[in-house]
């Protein structure tokens, strides 16, 4: 009696699994939009740099035989330092994986804070890219913008980016260091004796290189001290000079922006207000390639981070690059 | 069939009640009574090693490091390869400034029986041209 009340179970549920498994609950495909929309990413990473560019894509469509877009703009809260412009060409993505550009108006007028484009082919549908070059006035403020579009039917719509954060800090990059130079944080800046002479206290670090027998050496950057004599050899110093600038080495730091080949890794204004460099030395040596380092200045009033984006084992000479926050 | 299933019980609850000692850091005291260092290190601010040589005596319960010419003995990160179980006091919580080489840096092995304790000095000497 009981096993058969066990089957009798066992068939409402498996009729009740396949009923319900049949139901028809058929995907339909969501209407798309009906008029104008659009649509805006940021495209660039990282603190936004003074001199720097700040990357958009904006795009714009709107359906299929109901007319075409007529113009985009752009509008900053700070208007843009020369360089600003908003592309005049849609990309798509070819076969090979390269970005191919179609001409969709003229180029770009800007007219203080805002930045147009007058399209001149018939499309309905377009992303723009929009370069904005970061001004010295935007220097430590936010900066926000707004996209819009318009169409043939008079319909407009926009799109609200920001705000951003603008950097105080200050960035140069591949400066080039010859052996026996002499390199300013507050200039970021890189001398000879004679001018190291004329300019002594401005003069943070000594860059060399020197191979010696037994040692690892190689290239260095030691303060102009009478202490860091030892490391220093074969130079007689510029009169005047004798700074004792803070030099720490430090792991796997590479700044995208200052290396170019790195992804995600940044440092920022917070980075360089934050780090506690003194108990740091005043030197370092055996500096290699894609090593970074922090630096503080004698009289506090600047910190940096600098990256070696060159540097060979066997050869004297850097190339670096390099970016400063000022403290005081 | 109900009889296993009762001694199955049993031994579940007397494995689960079994109380095995932690100390104050909450790492288990085990019956080990080796106290030793294996092998040590010491990586400069930039993560990597400043070491030229190094000796662990085991019995004079020393290690004497020589470590590359120019290297920033202030900001130094030692590490210690102890033996199974065991344990360092103090512990190693960021960089350990040995520049004074007048008094040198000692660290204790606690073996993993906590019974057992071996205080080693760590000499630095720093390479010359």
């Amino acid at each position: 009696m009981q096993i058969k009340h066990y089957y009798i179970i066992l068939s409402i549920a498996c009729f009740g699994i396949i009923f319900a498994s049949c139901d028809d609950n058929a995907y339909t495909i969501p209407d798309g939009a009906k008029e104008l929309t659009n649509d805006c990413l940021k495209r660039s990473l990282g603190p936004n740099m003074v001199g720097g560019s700040i990357d958009f894509a904006y795009a714009m469509a709107l359906p299929f035989n109901t007319g075409n877009l007529v113009s985009a703009k752009v509008e900053a809260s700070i208007a843009g330092a020369s360089g600003t412009y908003l592309e005049n060409h849609s990309y798509h993505t070819g076969s090979g994986g390269e970005n191919v550009g179609i001409e969709i108006g003229s180029p770009s007028v800007t007219d203080g804070i805002a930045t147009e484009v007058v399209f001149t082919r018939d499309t309905c549908a377009s992303t723009l890219r929009y370069y904005y070059i970061v001004p010295e006035e935007a220097r430590g403020k936010q900066v926000s913008f707004k996209f819009s579009a318009s169409d043939s039917n008079g319909k407009q719509v926009s799109y609200d980016m920001g705000p951003y954060n603008i950097s105080e800090m200050d960035m140069k990059l591949d400066m080039a260091l010859t052996n026996n130079s002499y390199f300013s944080i507050s200039d970021m800046a890189v001398y000879n004796a004679t001018q190291a002479a004329e300019n002594p206290d401005k003069i943070d670090l000594v860059y060399l290189f020197r191979t010696m027998r037994g040692v690892t050496f190689r290239h260095a950057f030691v303060s102009p001290t009478a202490e860091n004599a030892d490391y220093l050899p074969n130079l007689t110093l510029p009169a005047g000079v004798g700074n004792s600038t803070k030099f720490m080495k430090v792991y796997a730091s590479a700044d995208q922006q200052l290396a170019r080949n790195e992804f995600g890794v940044f440092v920022d204004d917070l980075d360089l207000r934050e780090i506690n460099l003194s108990n740091a030395p005043d030197y370092g040596i055996n500096i290699a390639q894609n090593a970074g380092a922090w630096l503080e200045t004698a009289d506090g009033k600047y910190r940096a981070y600098i990256y070696v984006n060159k540097a060979s084992e066997t050869v004297g000479g850097m190339t670096i690059s390099i970016k400063r926050l000022k403290i005081k | 069939m109900k009889k296993y299933l009762f001694i199955l019980l049993i031994t579940v609850a007397w494995v689960a009640c079994v109380d095995y000692p932690i100390d104050e850091d909450g790492l288990l005291i085990t019956e080990r009574g080796e106290c030793y260092v294996g092998s040590f290190e010491l990586l400069g601010s930039d993560q990597k090693t400043v070491l030229n040589q190094v000796a662990v005596d085991t019995v004079a319960q020393t290690i004497d490091a020589e470590v590359h010419y120019g290297t920033d003995l202030k900001n130094l990160y030692p590490q210690f390869s102890l033996v199974t179980d065991a344990k360092l006091d103090p512990k190693i919580t960021g960089k350990v400034d040995f520049s004074d080489l007048d008094n040198p840096k000692k660290y204790t092995v606690v073996s993993g029986n906590r019974k057992v304790r071996k205080e080693y000095t760590i000499y630095i000497t720093v390479q010359t041209r």
